[in-house]
């Protein structure tokens, strides 16, 4: 049981994915993101090696429904695997196998795929849609971060009578370049997207700091100082 | 302000980090591990391109002396930065860049760096390889997170106004796949490597479970079931 969007900043070109589960630590499995190449997303019963591989046939050049027949033909379980994969220019595939426990399902919208398992139903997909869409000019990380508190919102992961909270969440959108620009986890916690959320919120402020002192650190402030100058300013605020 | 043991383990050849900060979201940084190649950490004034730079020149067939030196060649702010680089054949070389703050600083061991800056003194580094070596029958990933607890009850890290906590760490190790057999994090917190060991030892209970349901999801028992079973056995051994 997980619900996940992929999405694509049709204006900057980024791309990236947001997820929300009850299993622990899914931030530890979402390597497919790749900067100018797509994202490619394997879930439900995972295949651990399909993410690097269809990253891998996407910078091939391959489009994804292709890459996703690739898969379907390199792995015996591809029936309870759910995929979704994007390329850069927006171009999408996705996969609900039929093994997939629970309500399962996928669907797709401008620059996004939004797909989960186990989930209370359809209106989930719905939530997370309509959180990815609600505000098309933000960064792509808050759009992302929207869809999934959407999904949650809509009800989240379990039949009506038996509910399954987030115990992990992630997000991660990669820019132009090798590294992510925004990796965020919560990998054991009791409704984690709200934690999510609060270190999603936290690490924006921090993020033009951190990048200034790797391309000019002869001018970066310690972190101390810059962490003491952050809680006068939030009293500030508060005030 | 950053201590971090970084490894290759002789007897698997996996390679692995263990890192605790009180920057957040560390994790984040922690881009240099590939499996069959080797590992890499840029610290203290991160340049985010190194880690996967040196991958690549590590794949390429460079020595760890020589991919530092290519690290130096091609960053103009080189002396900010705290570098460890080791190979697939255990292979170390590492640096501390004079413009480091604080107490900064290195030592190598057998396939291992452990390495420091904005720091108590030179002991935590001392205390993580000696954690590091103390326990060489126990499973690689404890090995690391032995060592970053080593570190931190060696006084840690100490800023302009004393001891500083962990807010973030993470512990990843990487085998024979692309993708990480082990990346565990913990993004923003008070006690982040207490918060991390409880995560490794949560999800240690997990681990053969998720494995299983990956290779053989047909008689994979719903995770809640699982849950519940874990719970009960917990509760017997009480």
């Amino acid at each position: 049981m997980t619900y996940s969007v992929i999405g694509r900043c049709k204006r900057t070109g980024r791309l990236g994915l947001c997820i929300a589960t009850y299993s622990l630590a899914v931030g530890g499995r979402c390597e497919g993101v790749a900067a100018n190449v797509g994202v490619c997303k394997t879930q439900a019963f995972p295949n651990r090696t399909n993410d690097p591989l269809g990253i891998k046939l996407l910078a091939q050049g391959y489009r994804p429904a292709h890459v996703m027949e690739i898969l379907a033909g390199n792995d015996s379980e591809h029936g309870f695997r759910q995929v979704a994969i994007m390329d850069r220019d927006g171009w999408v595939a996705a996969h609900t196998g039929p093994g997939c426990r629970g309500w399962a399902g996928h669907k797709e919208a401008a620059d996004c795929v939004a797909l989960g398992n186990g989930l209370l139903g359809p209106q989930v997909l719905d939530g997370m849609i309509a959180g990815f869409l609600a505000h098309p000019d933000d960064a792509l990380e808050y759009r992302l971060m929207r869809a999934i508190e959407g999904g949650r919102d809509a009800g989240g992961q379990g039949p009506v009578d038996a509910h399954r909270t987030e115990r992990s969440a992630a997000i991660k959108v990669v820019d132009r370049r090798d590294f992510p620009d925004v990796d965020i986890r919560v990998d054991v916690h009791e409704t984690a997207v709200v934690e999510l959320r609060r270190v999603l919120e936290e690490f924006k402020l921090y993020e033009e700091f951190y990048r200034g002192r790797d391309t000019d650190p002869s001018k970066a402030i310690p972190q101390d100082v810059f962490v003491k100058k952050l809680d006068a300013r939030r009293i500030k605020e508060q005030a | 302000m950053t201590f971090t043991l970084l490894a290759r383990c002789p007897k698997t050849g996996q390679v692995g980090i263990g890192i605790a900060t009180y920057s957040i979201t560390v994790g984040l940084y922690c881009t240099g591990l590939r499996g069959n190649t080797g590992a890499t950490m840029t610290q203290a004034f991160v340049n985010q391109g190194n880690n996967p730079l040196a991958l690549r020149l590590l794949a390429q067939g460079y020595t760890p002396d020589h991919v530092l030196a290519e690290l130096k060649a091609n960053d103009s702010n080189h002396e900010f930065r705290q570098i460890a680089v080791i190979d697939r054949l255990g292979r170390v070389a590492a640096c501390t860049g004079p413009k480091n703050r604080g107490w900064a600083g290195h030592v190598i061991g057998d396939g291992y760096v452990a390495m420091g800056n904005v720091l108590a003194g030179k002991p935590v580094v001392d205390a993580m390889a000696e954690a590091y070596e103390a326990a060489p029958e126990i499973s690689f990933e404890r090995r690391l997170l032995a060592a970053i607890e080593a570190g931190r009850d060696a006084g840690g890290q100490v800023g302009n106004d004393g001891h500083l906590a962990e807010r973030s760490a993470a512990v990843m190790v990487y085998g024979d796949y692309d993708h990480a057999e082990l990346d565990l994090r913990v993004d923003l917190h008070d006690k982040a490597v207490e918060e991390l060991r409880r995560t490794f030892e949560e999800y240690e209970l997990y681990r053969g479970y998720y494995r299983e349901r990956s290779r053989n999801p047909k008689e994979a028992m719903p995770q809640y079931a699982f849950v519940q079973a874990l719970a009960r056995k917990q509760e017997a051994a009480r």
